[in-house]
């Protein structure tokens, strides 16, 4: 049964989730997540467990390695029926001291609850940045 | 791009579970290929391969059914978006190539539908690249 209309689970995805990512924003990105979420980085089968545990050391290592981080291109599969979102976009990084850039195609799935995220799983298509 | 399609969440589940992967699995390869538009394209987005039009399709399904004896896909969750055409599932893949070696992989596929059948399809695998 849906909870939550169609347009929350896109506005979550961008507007808060990456929009809070993209600019360095803990509390912005960690207040999308319960605070046992497990997010998975499917690729290389890295776990990160907690809101306020796995999640945010995985952020708080992202935040520090780069200078610029961005997400776009965004199309979505949403379901209300099984509050789940799967979400395909590009990713622009630039690593610190670094001029250069590196661009990603990656897929998430996320898996809501009361309109939060439970339970996340990422695939990239290089190398895992979110260790 | 946005494509058109009617069918509903039951249909876009029956195409991606039983019209297709059920077909893969039986190396039913002209059943597999009638989900596809003749300028569909599959894309491996994780070792970013593309096959373009549905000869290109063909032959990626030829080879990949010859070179695996066994080839299961299963426990399928599934996000449908029927108000966009598009349907995603998670499942495991377990192949057996023809020594004997299992591969398992946790796989992403991402549909998108025009009228009805696939379009664009996107494949988000957790380990190396198969589909050759």
């Amino acid at each position: 049964m849906a909870t939550k209309p169609y347009e929350y689970y896109v506005d979550i995805v961008t507007k808060r989730y990456f929009h809070g990512v993209d600019n360095f924003d803990m509390g912005l990105v960690l207040d999308c997540f319960h605070e046992d979420a497990v997010l998975t980085e499917v690729t290389s089968m890295t776990v990160h467990e907690g809101r306020d545990a796995g999640i945010r050391t995985m952020f708080e290592g992202l935040f520090a390695a780069h200078s610029r981080i961005w997400h776009g291109n965004f199309v979505h599969t949403a379901d209300t029926e099984t509050e789940a979102i799967c979400s395909q976009f590009s990713v622009e990084v630039t690593p610190q001291d670094a001029d250069s850039e590196l661009r990603y195609e990656n897929c998430n799935r996320f898996y809501l609850a009361q309109g939060k995220f439970s339970r996340v799983f990422v695939y990239m298509s290089g190398e895992n940045l979110l260790r | 791009m946005q494509y058109q399609s009617n069918l509903k969440r039951e249909q876009l589940i029956d195409l991606a579970l039983n019209a297709y992967f059920a077909n893969v699995d039986q190396k039913n390869l002209e059943a597999v290929l009638d989900c596809f538009h003749d300028n569909a394209m599959i894309t491996v987005q994780t070792a970013f391969a593309t096959h373009a039009g549905k000869e290109e399709i063909r032959r990626m399904f030829v080879d990949f059914m010859g070179a695996y004896k066994t080839i299961i896909h299963k426990d399928f969750t599934c996000t449908v978006d029927e108000k966009n055409g598009r349907i995603t599932a998670c499942f495991t893949a377990e192949l057996e190539d023809q020594h004997g070696n299992w591969t398992r992989l946790q796989n992403t596929n991402f549909w998108r539908i025009r009228e009805d059948r696939f379009q664009e399809v996107y494949i988000y695998m957790s380990g190396e690249n198969p589909l050759v």
